[in-house]
Order: C-alpha cells, then structure tokens, then sequence
C-alpha cells in the first residue's frame, strides 16, 4: 500500500501540543473582544452615531450583519464582534438582533462558493449547489418568519433577556465574569503600549477596535485550522455514523458537535458539499446536518459574550441561539415545512444546472449586489 | 451515537477501511473455496446461499468503502489523494474477483462436476494455490512486502500463461462441448481470478498512475 505522510503532526505539532495551542488562540480570541469593546468607549458619541446611524433600521441592521460576515467570511468572527459593539453599549439589544440574523445569512456564501467548484459536471454541479443553497434558504426563511415577528412582538430578545436573568441575574450593567477577570491584564498591556506611544481619543478607540478586530480575525482562523485537524478523524467517523443513522434529530446533534468542535459552521457545511456532490450524501441527509451547524455556530458568540461580563451581550449572544433553534423548530419537525427549503434549492440548481452564469449571478447577487445596496439604501 | 464523538475514535479513516478491505480478501477466498470445492466433489445446493450471500456481502463492502473513501476526502483534504485512489482502485478489483468466484459456482450449480475428471489433480492443485494466493494478497497489503509482493506478481504472469495454454488447447481439442466448455469458462475464471488479485498486489511495489500496469515492467517482478 502506498503510505502517505500523516497529517496528524502537520509541521511537527504533537496533539497535546496543538490542543494548548488552541487554548492560547482562545485566550487572545477572548482579548480582541475585550479589546473591541474597550476600544468603542473611546470614541466619540457623534463618531459613533455616524458609524452605526443606519441599524437602527431592523433591515439595514439585517444588511449590515450580512455584509460584515461576507467581508470576513465568518459568522463567529461577526457575531463576537456583534456581541463586543452590545457590551460597550455602542448597539442596543433591539439593533444588534437583526444584525444577528443578517451575519446568520451570511456564513453561507463559503458553501456556495465551494460548489462553484463543481460547475464543469452537470449533475454533480446541480447537487453541489442545492447542498450549498438549502442552507441559504433556510436561513432567508428563518429571517422572513422571525425578523417581523420579532420587531412585532420582541419574542426572541425577551425569551433571551429572561434566560440571561435566569442564569447570571441582570441587577447592574454588568456581571462578574471570570472570563473577562482573565483578559483584563493583556487587554490591559495594548492599551498601555498604545498610550505610550501617544494614542488617546478616537484614535485610540479606533486602533483597539482594529487590534480587536485582527485578535479575533487571526485566532478564530486558526482556531478552526486546529481544531479541524485535532478532530478531523472523529468528524470523519461521526458523519459516517451520520450517513447511516435515519434520524434527522440524530444529524442535528451531529451537525452541531461537529460545528462546535472545528469553531465553524462554514467547515462542516463546505464538507458536506462535495458528498453531495458525489452522490454520498442528499439533500434530505444534508439538511438537518446543517441546521445543526448553524446552532453550533452560535457558541462562538456565547463564549466572547461570556468574557465581556455585561449581560446586554449575553442575551444578544443568546438571541442568535434561539432564533436558529427556533427556525429548526419551525422548519424541521413538519414535514409539509421541512421540504420547503429543500425544494427551493432543488427548483434553483435545477435551474442553474443548464445555465451555470446564472450560479455565478445569483452568487453575485445574493452576497454582493443586494448586501451593498441594502446598506447603502437603508443608512 | 453522538456522545461517542466524544470518545477517542475507534480505528476510523484509512485504517478502518484497510480493516475493510481485509474482510472483502477474507470473503474473497471464502466464496473462492466453496465454488472450487463445489465444482470439485463438494457440497452444491447446502453452499448456494452461502456462496450468494458473501458475494453480496462483498458488494456492499465496496461500496461502503467508496463512500467512506469520498467522506474521508472531503474531510481530510488532499493529503491522502494517492492512498485514496489507490482504495478505490483496489476494491473494484476484488469485488471482480468475488464475481468470478461465483460464476466459477454458477458452473457447479448448472450441473458441472469435475470430481471424476481425469485431471481432478491438477485442478485440485490449482484450487490449493489460488486459495493460498488470495489470503497472501491480504498479508502483503498489510505487511507491503515488496519483494513478496514482485515474486507474487511473478508466479501470477506464470499462472495466467499456463491457464491461457488450457484455454488454447480446449479450444483446438476434440473434446465434446459438454467436456470442453466448462473448462474452457473454468480456466478463464481463474485466469481472471488470478488477474485481479495481480491488480490488487501491484499497489505495493506501483505507483498509482501505473498500477496494473506492472507487465511493462521488469522492476515489478522478482
């Protein structure tokens, strides 16, 4: 048998040593948060208000979400950046949850952008890209139900508010958090270095924004490139098991370990792309190894809220939970319900399968064209 | 079944389908035996469902591993592109030899009985080797023993000349069809049985792009 290099030690890292690598990039993803909502504290309130003028439009808050997570190619990385703007009280709870939703809807485009891949073969193209876009459905229809109700009624934001109480109490602007103790002190040194080297004002609120920004950039990066290789052989076996198993509840759960483990709803969606491809996997398989990715995704956000010790971020962290367990609750346990994402992706890549420029369109469209001219629109 | 993500994974990966592919060799031998002891004396209605049953068995393998093979890639990336085309090459050679194995039975089951035939020796003899040969394909896969595996490849061309030798005698004897053809499918059979598994050794000592491809290729043989 031919034998290849293992991947196991990539660049001679042992396991236990790339699993306290993990921990580090997790304690400078905590700092960048701390750092981003310190830095908004500098800034001055017209500044700010420029800044954000246009979330409180729910749409235009929806569209920002969208368009930050597309910039970033990453839902963790936008909601903690969310989750940090709620906590240094610069966005409100009401404004941050439609942004929620919008960096929701976003985390897709990676997915579809690998089924592009597949374009030069017909049928595997139409099921690449029906694999790519249930997701996206979804997350649209999940927006479509909720977003007004959720303006109509603040369901989702009271439900979140009620279990932030319940777990941490709401007395004060803040609480206790062990997390935030532990990433006081580096936090702490940049913003020392920053002022010795003369940096007050908003130009010190804008740099630690940025140093922010890049901290969670850079560790979740690499987080999820760890991470992907510590459990690439649990993930291998548990969507094997998952091929196997009959139960959407079952694939929900899977999709969700598996999320939480790799730090990225995009790597497990992007992997389940060429199985659909290839024939392994359907579309009925795929999906509720999806929506279980998208839940997992939202443990991103719960930890950064966890370390900025203020409950308005936690509950805001919490909303992005409840809004796709809600969607799930919808759009999954009804049959008559549940083919309709399913449909909708089917009825476009068979559309697309004869007429591959309107993929690229649709891409285009959906996370460039509308994003851009949502924000532009609505602020 | 999801709190065992949690556990330290059993073999999972290539070795599990390694393990795999043991079992479809295992199996391969199994309906081998029963099909030449079919046709050579031994049981024939108490083996069918038997011999049916692991060739199925055989099939499903395959096509597990298959799936298996795309699941591993997509997870892993391209690091393990070499060993997983070599899988898949692999597989469909001894679920080919499976096929052969029951359409050597398929013969005994018409009615064919080489059990009074005059050169039962010599079929018995080959029965012994090609047995002894399948399991040995297993035992290099995992040992990679090259030049095992270069002497394998080379007794191999050995027998398949001397089956296509039968096969040209039949052709040009006199025997009556009754006598000649069952023979003649017989060798070919076998001939193809003992081709397939050349195809599986080969990928000890080729590389994947000439794999099979080891008779133009005097460094392959002992």
């Amino acid at each position: 048998m031919i034998e290849t290099p293992r991947r196991t030690s990539e660049g001679g890292i042992s396991t236990p040593v790339r699993a306290v690598v993990v921990l580090a990039l997790l304690y400078l993803f905590l700092t960048g948060v701390e750092l981003l909502g310190g830095g908004f504290k500098y800034l001055g309130k017209d500044l700010v208000d420029g800044l954000f003028e246009g979330v409180s439009n729910p749409l235009g808050g929806f569209f920002v979400g969208l368009l930050a997570t597309i910039l970033v190619q990453s839902s963790s990385v936008s909601t903690s950046v969310i989750v940090g703007l709620v906590a240094s009280g610069v966005v409100g709870v009401d404004e941050a949850v439609p942004m929620v939703m919008g960096a929701n809807v976003g985390t897709t485009v990676t997915a579809v952008l690998v089924s592009l891949a597949h374009m030069r073969r017909a049928q595997e193209f139409r099921r690449a890209f029906a694999a790519a876009t249930v997701h996206d459905f979804f997350n649209i229809l999940a927006v479509a139900v909720f977003l007004p109700f959720e303006i109509a009624t603040g369901f989702l934001s009271r439900t979140a508010t009620w279990i932030t109480d319940q777990v941490i109490g709401s007395s004060g602007a803040s609480f206790k958090s062990p997390l935030k103790e532990a990433v006081k002190m580096p936090a702490g040194w940049v913003r020392d270095l920053l002022e010795k080297l003369g940096a007050h004002g908003d130009v010190m609120g804008g740099l630690l924004i940025g140093i922010g920004v890049a901290f969670i950039f850079v560790a979740l990066a690499f987080i999820t490139r760890n991470m992907r290789l510590l459990v690439a052989d649990r993930v291998e076996v548990a969507i094997n098991r998952a091929l196997g198993a009959g139960s959407g509840m079952v694939a929900i759960l899977i999709g969700m370990v598996i999320t939480i483990s790799v730090q990225s709803s995009s790597i497990t969606t992007s992997v389940l792309v060429p199985l659909a491809a290839s024939g392994v996997l359907t579309l009925e398989n795929i999906y509720p190894v999806t929506l279980g990715a998208n839940v997992g995704t939202t443990v991103t956000a719960l930890l950064a809220s966890l370390a900025t010790g203020s409950p308005a971020a936690v509950t805001v962290a919490i909303v992005h939970t409840l809004f796709n367990l809600s969607g799930i609750a919808v759009f999954y346990p009804v049959r008559a319900l549940r083919n309709v994402p399913i449909r909708l992706a089917r009825g476009l890549a068979d559309l697309v399968m004869d007429r591959r420029s309107m993929a690229v369109a649709y891409t285009v469209g959906m996370f460039v064209v509308v994003p851009l001219l949502g924000v532009l629109i609505l602020r | 079944m999801v709190m065992s993500f949690f556990r330290k994974p059993e073999e999972g990966g290539l070795k599990h389908i390694d393990a795999q592919v043991q079992g479809m060799i295992n199996d391969a031998r199994h309906t081998f035996d029963l099909a030449m002891n079919a046709l050579t004396g031994g049981p024939v209605a108490t083996v069918a469902d038997e011999v049916r049953r692991t060739d199925r068995r055989i099939n499903i393998t395959e096509m597990e591993i298959r799936r298996e093979l795309v699941v591993h890639a997509s997870v892993h990336g391209g690091v393990d592109t070499p060993e997983v085309l070599v899988f898949m090459h692999m597989v469909k050679d001894l679920e080919r030899i499976g096929d052969y194995n029951k359409n050597i039975f398929d013969l005994a089951d018409e009615g064919v009985s080489l059990a009074e035939a005059p050169d039962l020796g010599r079929l018995l003899g080959y029965r012994d080797e090609l047995s002894s040969r399948i399991a040995l394909m297993g035992e290099l896969l995992t040992t990679r023993d090259e030049d095992g595996a270069r002497a394998y490849i080379t007794r191999g061309d050995e027998l398949r000349r001397e089956f296509d030798d039968r096969i040209n005698e039949l052709v040009h004897s006199t025997e009556p069809a009754v006598v000649a053809v069952p023979r003649a499918l017989l060798y070919r059979f076998l001939k193809r049985v003992t081709a397939h598994s050349l195809n599986v050794v080969s990928a000890v000592v080729m590389p994947v792009d000439r794999l099979d491809y080891f008779d133009e290729d005097d460094e392959t043989r002992a």
